[in-house]
């Protein structure tokens, strides 16, 4: 495995860069490198408040830019006929590095404010002038309504005359005017008229009924079109009232009630000329107010279709500039140079695209001076960086998703790629449901280019971000179905059987006799549909899945070896590997033998009966030694089984003691040591003076921050006793617990078989033989039933529940044999990623 | 007729093809990760097949039906 190039094996080895970045050039290869997208910079200034940074005041105005692009934005949203904004790809772009950068950020910045404040008149006028339209509405209601009643009154005209007889003086005084009018109606009467909330019509009767002491006419009418509410959008519905009451105290009673339950008064007149001359005017005004409303809407709808036209691309400029400036407030202003000094963690491997891109942004600037990198020694520990393409991504984010691997130790995501989709197989294998799980897979792959470009639902994303884990367990699935011979709960009949079935016998029962011949491929058809059937799977698939987990948990631990090797710990070989690997190996790897020993023997030319090989685990660690020859299943059984025992039990206190007592002795040789430098330390002036030079000399790749948090390996001896206690007791009983863990396999390949045949039995089946036209509609049906069961039930939810568990057992059984996983990820200023931030 | 022979046969067959992943897999950035796939999946198969093979090899209870019919396609 060559050095040149990157695997999956281990995480990226990281290299402390140092970069003096002159201050012209800072914000185009913050940009440059930002594209890049692989340097992690380092807080230079954790101490700083964020408000006392540098850049603070560029923050501010991006932020304010970004405030005005999300109102755009939610503007567009609010729009009922879609608003198109063009994508970023299609977008004109805007030059953010180089000599004209900062005129246009400049003009980007005044540009978005005009259109900002444009757009808030617009919308501010729209609001007036609806509200305006409202009200003028609500006075043609009114005009019309009251029409009706004063029409109505005409017809009682006598009645009322002679019911009231006072306030003729004021009437009077109406007499006049009123005889200028052609009117038959001697109204003498005074009236409120307007509109009220429907809900609160009944309350307005009843507190003007007890304040009025009944000296009132009330009458009211619905209007039947709600009011919509331009903000809200919510509906209210109205109703006209005109009240009649006589005298003015009555009157103005009447409007202060009116107006404290939140009623609209409307001037209306007794006379019906007037009324139509005002309904007039009204429906005039309202007819120009629609045309300016119109004229507004049209105008704001064009202002944002133009915004729409550059809003992707000013999303991503604002949204680079804040990261750029935010990134530029971690760096340290060193003011003897007049630069920018930078840390930050890079990929070892390419260090030489950071350096083409420093000379690439530099040229861009139009200036000559280059920042200058340098590499820094520390004790730190890196982040971990494994470099995945499109493929390995999904993989590596669930075994990710478990903890993110110590720098530069072993990557199960490596090995996942193959062994998850194949323990989903082992609990999925049917070859129908694979098929479908492979080409929904296969089709989302296809649509790959056009969908990573939308935004996709949560739900929807979760499965594409999926799709190559979904591709390769399709396939193992298929495969695996072959193996169990299942297709849609059918089991196909491609070679010879094994078994020859016999007449049946008169009660229908018959017994199947072997012929010699083995089925090459899979379990055998003739299994499919017997009683016992169940016995023989039962049997295969726990067995199975032993064995399946006992080698998966070998794997695992073997892993731990080039870990020990790299970080050059023997004692960890020595101490942990071994005893844990003979303790694996003597009781379940026996065990696994054993089961692939029975197998291949032929018992019926054995005088012993098949023993049990559950029993006979049992047996072996609680009566080791004596084995029934009866029910054995080798001769010198009793004797091997008791070595084995011994040595697992062996294996026991050699992981307890060994390790604490070999760390013991090196703590006790380095305090030997360090009473020794004591004496030297007398020379220690004189260091700490040659490190100030140090510092001061160009060129040197001091580390700036020294954190204090620096590993002190203050070992107290009881921790690593307690430590080694845990781990042991915990490797012990999680073997046994582990293996019995890998049954899971079995159980839910039985649950998916049985569900599936069910599905078949109780849908399909019932309806094969029914015949006539009814019967091949009800067939067809079905058979539409039959296969979205299958797809939401089968596939959707079984597959759900597989992968779960196959998650599981790489996460607990397989880690836990040797993964640390206490590294943290490599997050790198890219703004590609911050696309998908957001 | 029934004998473990060809375990072992297909266990040669798979280990040479394992062999022949390992070696003639063109170096590149996906070396490693080709490898290991074909390598793993020969293994896995293998073991699976392996497994479901023997277990038919001597079996200790044969197959009834107490119905007429089977259900195969």
């Amino acid at each position: 495995m060559g050095d040149d190039y990157p695997t999956l094996f281990r995480s990226e080895q990281m290299s402390l860069m140092q970069f003096l970045i002159p201050t012209e050039v800072a914000h185009d290869t913050v940009a440059e490198l930002g594209e890049l997208g692989n340097v992690q910079f380092k807080d230079l200034n954790p101490a700083v408040n964020p408000f006392q940074r540098s850049f603070v005041g560029e923050i501010r105005r991006t932020e304010e830019m970004a405030r005005r692009v999300r109102f755009f934005e939610s503007q567009i949203q609010k729009e009922k006929d879609v608003v198109p904004i063009r994508s970023l790809y299609d977008s004109a772009s805007l030059v953010t590095v180089g000599p004209s950068a900062a005129h246009n950020i400049d003009e980007l910045d005044v540009t978005l404010a005009a259109h900002e404040t444009r757009l808030v008149q617009m919308n501010d006028s729209y609001k007036t002038l609806s509200e305006r339209t409202r009200e003028l509405v609500e006075a043609r209601h009114v005009l019309r309504e009251t029409a009706v009643f004063f029409e109505k009154a005409e017809t009682q005209q006598t009645d009322i005359r002679t019911s009231f007889d006072d306030s003729s003086a004021p009437l009077l005084q109406h007499d006049d005017r009123e005889q200028q009018y052609s009117s038959t109606v001697q109204f003498d009467l005074e009236f409120v008229a307007g509109t009220i909330d429907r809900t609160r019509i009944s309350t307005f009767e009843r507190v003007l009924w007890r304040v009025l002491r009944g000296n009132l006419y009330m009458n009211h009418t619905d209007i039947i079109e709600p009011f919509i509410d331009p903000a809200t959008g919510a509906e209210t519905r109205k109703n006209v009232f005109i009240i009649f009451a006589h005298g003015d105290a009555l009157l103005a009673k009447i409007r202060k009630v009116a107006e404290s339950m939140g009623a609209t008064l409307y001037p209306i007149d007794a006379n019906a000329d007037k009324r139509s001359d005002s309904l007039r005017e009204v429906t005039a005004r309202l007819e120009d107010l629609e045309t300016v409303l119109y004229n507004t809407g049209v105008n704001r709808r064009s202002e944002l279709v133009r915004i729409g036209e550059h809003l992707a691309r000013w999303q991503d400029v604002v949204r680079k500039e804040k990261a750029i400036y935010e990134t530029m407030n971690l760096f340290n202003y060193d003011v003897r140079r007049k630069t920018l000094v930078a840390e930050g963690w890079v990929p070892t491997r390419d260090l030489t695209m950071i350096h083409m891109a420093l000379r690439h942004a530099t040229e861009e600037s139009g200036t000559s001076v280059v920042p200058i990198l340098q590499e820094l020694r520390t004790s730190k520990t890196p982040p971990t960086f494994t470099r995945t393409n499109k493929f390995t991504e999904g993989f590596q984010t669930i075994m990710d998703a478990y903890g993110i691997a110590t720098y530069q130790e072993v990557n199960p995501g490596l090995f996942a790629i193959i062994t998850f989709p194949f323990l989903f197989a082992v609990m999925f294998g049917d070859i129908g449901h694979g098929l479908i799980i492979f080409f929904a897979a296969l089709y989302m792959i296809f649509q790959e280019k056009k969908w990573a470009r939308q935004e996709l639902d949560e739900i929807v994303g979760q499965f594409f971000y999926g799709r190559y884990i979904i591709l390769l367990m399709g396939m193992f699935s298929v495969y695996t179905g072959l193996m169990y011979n299942d297709i849609f709960s059918k089991s196909l009949h491609i070679w010879h059987s094994g078994w020859d079935f016999l007449e049946a016998e008169p009660n229908g029962a018959s017994y199947a006799l072997s012929n010699g011949h083995i089925y090459p491929f899979g379990v055998d058809p003739a299994w499919h549909g017997a009683d016992n059937g169940l016995v023989f799977t039962n049997s295969y698939k726990m067995k199975m899945s032993v064995v399946l987990g006992v080698i998966h948990m070998t794997f695992a631990l073997c892993l731990q070896l080039p870990n020990h090797i790299k970080f050059k710990r023997p004692l960890d070989i020595y101490a942990n590997f071994i005893p844990q690997m003979i303790f694996l190996q003597s009781i379940f790897g026996y065990l696994v033998v054993c089961i692939l020993y029975k197998w291949s023997i032929d018992w019926s030319t054995r005088d012993t009966e098949p023993p049990s090989l559950l029993n006979m685990l049992i047996a072996m660690i609680l009566s080791p030694g004596k084995v029934d020859s009866t029910a054995q299943l080798y001769r010198g059984q009793g004797f091997i089984q008791v070595v084995l025992l011994l040595l697992a039990a062996v294996c026991v206190p050699w992981m307890l003691c060994m390790k604490p007592y070999f760390q013991w002795k090196e703590m006790q040789k380095i305090q030997g040591q360090g009473y020794v430098g004591l004496g030297h330390r007398s020379g220690g002036p004189r260091e700490s003076a040659d490190e100030v030079l140090e510092i001061e000399e160009e060129g040197n790749g001091r580390v700036i921050v020294e954190e204090m948090e620096e590993e002190h390996e203050q070992h107290d001896f009881s921790e690593v006793v307690i430590h080694q206690i845990i781990h042991t007791i915990e490797f012990c009983l999680g073997c046994i617990s582990h293996t019995a863990s890998y049954l899971r396999l079995w159980a839910l390949s039985l649950a998916h078989a049985q569900l599936s045949e069910v599905l078949w039995s109780m849908t399909i089946e019932k309806f094969l033989g029914v015949s006539g036209i009814f019967g091949t509609i009800a067939l067809v049906m079905v058979v539409v039933f039959w296969f979205s069961a299958t797809v939401f039930i089968l596939c959707i939810m079984e597959g759900l529940s597989a992968f779960l568990h196959a998650l599981r057992l790489h996460w607990v059984e397989a880690n836990s044999k040797h993964y640390q996983g206490e590294g943290y990820s490599f997050t790198p200023l890219s703004f590609a990623k911050l696309d998908e931030k957001e | 007729m029934a004998s473990v022979f060809p375990v072992i046969f297909i266990l040669a067959i798979v280990l040479g093809l394992m062999a022949c992943g390992y070696l003639f897999v063109p170096k590149g950035p996906q070396q490693t990760t080709i490898r290991t796939a074909i390598m793993l999946t020969l293994a896995s198969c293998y073991l699976m097949w392996m497994v479901t093979y023997m277990a038919q090899l001597h079996p200790l209870i044969t197959p009834y039906r107490s119905t007429k019919g089977g259900e195969s396609l």
